[in-house]
């Protein structure tokens, strides 16, 4: 029992970071009825932004700034590199065109700060924090990450909800003709939904490189279970991407805790699979069908 | 006032309007009538800027507003209440309503809001739902509602009494075409339903496949039985 509930809470951090990258690509399939699977190469890029001012300074606040930052305005170029070029066409060209995306950042990145797996020093100790006279598997630095986490959840929440560029984005994922005959720049808050997804996405990749380490290909893994918690939270739903980032964090955590680490994305895509056999629509969603 | 000039517009090898010319006064509405397919919507879309036309001028208030794009539009003074339920079914009737106006100041939105209340109560009253709990009539209303918010100096309204029961048309169009008379807003209906149309209308207009084969005072069309036969179909 012990054990159990410290790999349960050993993954919710995991699960924090999951779910930003889970609404980074809900985002942008808000905004666009795609799949972004140049995303966490972005956060990648992002994150070796972040470490190169974190080398050079030592501000952890200061490199997450500039990572989000940087996030924005990659979300911005990708967007004009994958959505421009094959306008009117099907969305399966953008698709695959995000994946030559993602390809050219790990290569680009390759060349920038090498290929090695590097380190990222936690702002905060990262050791499992001493109470009630034992040591728990949760560090000030995990409840670091829990906390920007949260209020990144609350700002994107309150945007969304409560400000004019969140109805308008909203009403253009909805119904972008409707948008359109309201007034709304329908294309501008396309491109608003994939700049914040980058800015997302890159808060993602700075928060979990100190526990992993950073190298060109080292959040492929962290794809594999966004994607799984995105469409098992409805694709369109943030909500849904938030549970369901934590909720994988955590399966992943047991997974790992009980077996071996390397059986999680196995886990992950059995999950997937048994979802979209028994509802395909995701659990938060309320349209009808979809394709991905 | 709105005014279109020999508009032609196609869909491929499909005439939709074959140099259509209309004059949309404002204080009054004029309605377009016509059968299914007579080019009706496509008139509406392509004033809204949904539509590219291929021909033809659109004349706003003197300013030719052809090829603009519709949220262009729409800030200039003419909003489209598109064919259907057009509103957004998972936003409340508050933000559906607010979404028509964002661009313009707080106080002015707050002025229009009042307009839509006291035109509507229902759905100041159920402000904070969500606009699927609506019924089709309450929807009409939301959707029109919406229009409004943009303070426009003309109103396109296409087809709004699909699906509906004809004494809520009756009292969604009278509203609407007293309000037309009060705020001198330019009114242009286009229904199926002519009867009800050319009750509240000024002007009546009959199309059919993309051309005008009359247009004058609404009681004379009405009354004109030849017409009805050849081009209503009742
Ligand atoms: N997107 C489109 N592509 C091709 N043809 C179209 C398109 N939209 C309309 N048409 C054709 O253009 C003609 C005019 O259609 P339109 O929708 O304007 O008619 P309408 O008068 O509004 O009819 P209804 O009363 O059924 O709404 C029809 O022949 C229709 O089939
Ligand atoms: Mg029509």
């Amino acid at each position: 029992m012990t054990n159990f509930i410290d790999f349960l809470l050993g993954g919710f951090s995991n699960g924090a970071v999951i779910a930003l990258m889970a609404l980074a690509l809900v985002m942008v399939w808000r905004s666009t009825r795609m799949v972004n699977f140049a995303q966490v190469g972005q956060a990648m890029f992002t994150t070796y932004i972040a470490l190169t001012i974190q080398q050079s300074t030592g501000n952890w606040l200061l490199a997450l700034a500039v990572a989000m930052g940087a996030g924005l305005i990659l979300g911005t170029i990708v967007f004009f590199l994958v959505i421009r070029p094959v306008k009117n066409s099907d969305t399966t060209g953008a698709i695959i065109a995000t994946f030559g995306v993602l390809i050219a950042l790990q290569a680009g990145a390759g060349m920038i700060w090498g290929g090695d797996p590097e380190g990222f020093l936690p702002p905060v100790s990262n050791a499992g924090l001493e109470f009630a006279g034992r040591i728990w598997p949760i560090s000030l630095y995990d409840i670091l990450v829990l906390a920007v986490t949260a209020a990144l959840v609350i700002g994107l929440t309150l945007l969304f909800t409560r400000t004019s560029l969140g109805l308008s984005m909203r009403a253009a994922a909805f119904n972008p003709e409707v948008a359109r005959l309201s007034g709304v720049r329908v294309n501008r808050m396309l491109i608003t939904g994939w700049a914040i997804a980058g800015a997302t996405g890159a808060v993602g990749g700075v928060l979990i490189a100190p526990v992993s380490t950073i190298s060109p290909n080292s959040f492929d893994i962290l794809l594999v279970f966004a994607f799984t918690a995105a469409v098992i939270g409805g694709l369109d739903s943030l909500i849904g991407a938030v549970t369901f980032g934590i909720g994988t964090g955590l399966v992943i955590s047991l997974v790992s805790g009980y077996t071996d680490a390397s059986n999680a994305p196995v886990v992950a895509l059995v999950l997937l699979a048994l979802n979209l056999l028994l509802k395909p629509d995701g659990v938060f969603s309320h349209h009808g069908s979809r394709s991905v | 006032m709105l005014e279109t000039v020999d508009l032609c517009v196609s869909y491929g090898a499909v005439k939709a309007l074959n140099g259509m010319s209309l004059v949309v006064p404002r204080g009054e509405v004029t309605a377009v009538i016509g059968a299914n397919g007579a080019g009706k919507s496509t008139l509406m879309r392509t004033l809204a800027g949904l539509v590219t036309l291929q021909s033809g001028q659109v004349l706003f208030d003197g300013v030719s507003v052809a090829g603009k794009k519709p949220e262009d539009i729409v800030r200039n003074g003419m909003a489209l209440v598109p064919e259907g339920r057009s509103t957004i079914p998972e936003l409340t009737i508050e933000e559906n309503l607010r979404l028509g106006g964002l661009w313009r100041s707080k106080t002015d939105r707050g002025a229009s809001k009042d307009l839509v209340f006291d035109l509507f109560p229902i759905l100041g009253q159920r402000a904070s739902m969500r606009a699927d709990t609506l019924s089709g009539g309450e929807r009409q209303q939301l959707a029109i509602g919406r229009a409004l918010m943009s303070d426009p100096r003309c109103l396109l309204l296409d087809e709004p009494s699909l699906g509906l029961a004809p004494l809520i048309v009756t009292q969604i169009l009278e509203l609407v075409s007293r309000l037309a008379t009060e705020t001198n807003l330019a009114v242009l209906l286009v229904e199926q339903n002519a009867v009800t149309a050319l009750r509240v209308a000024t002007t009546g207009v009959v199309l059919n496949l993309g051309e005008v084969v009359k247009s004058g005072p609404a009681a004379e069309i009405a009354s004109d039985e030849e017409l009805r036969h050849a081009y209503l179909g009742y």
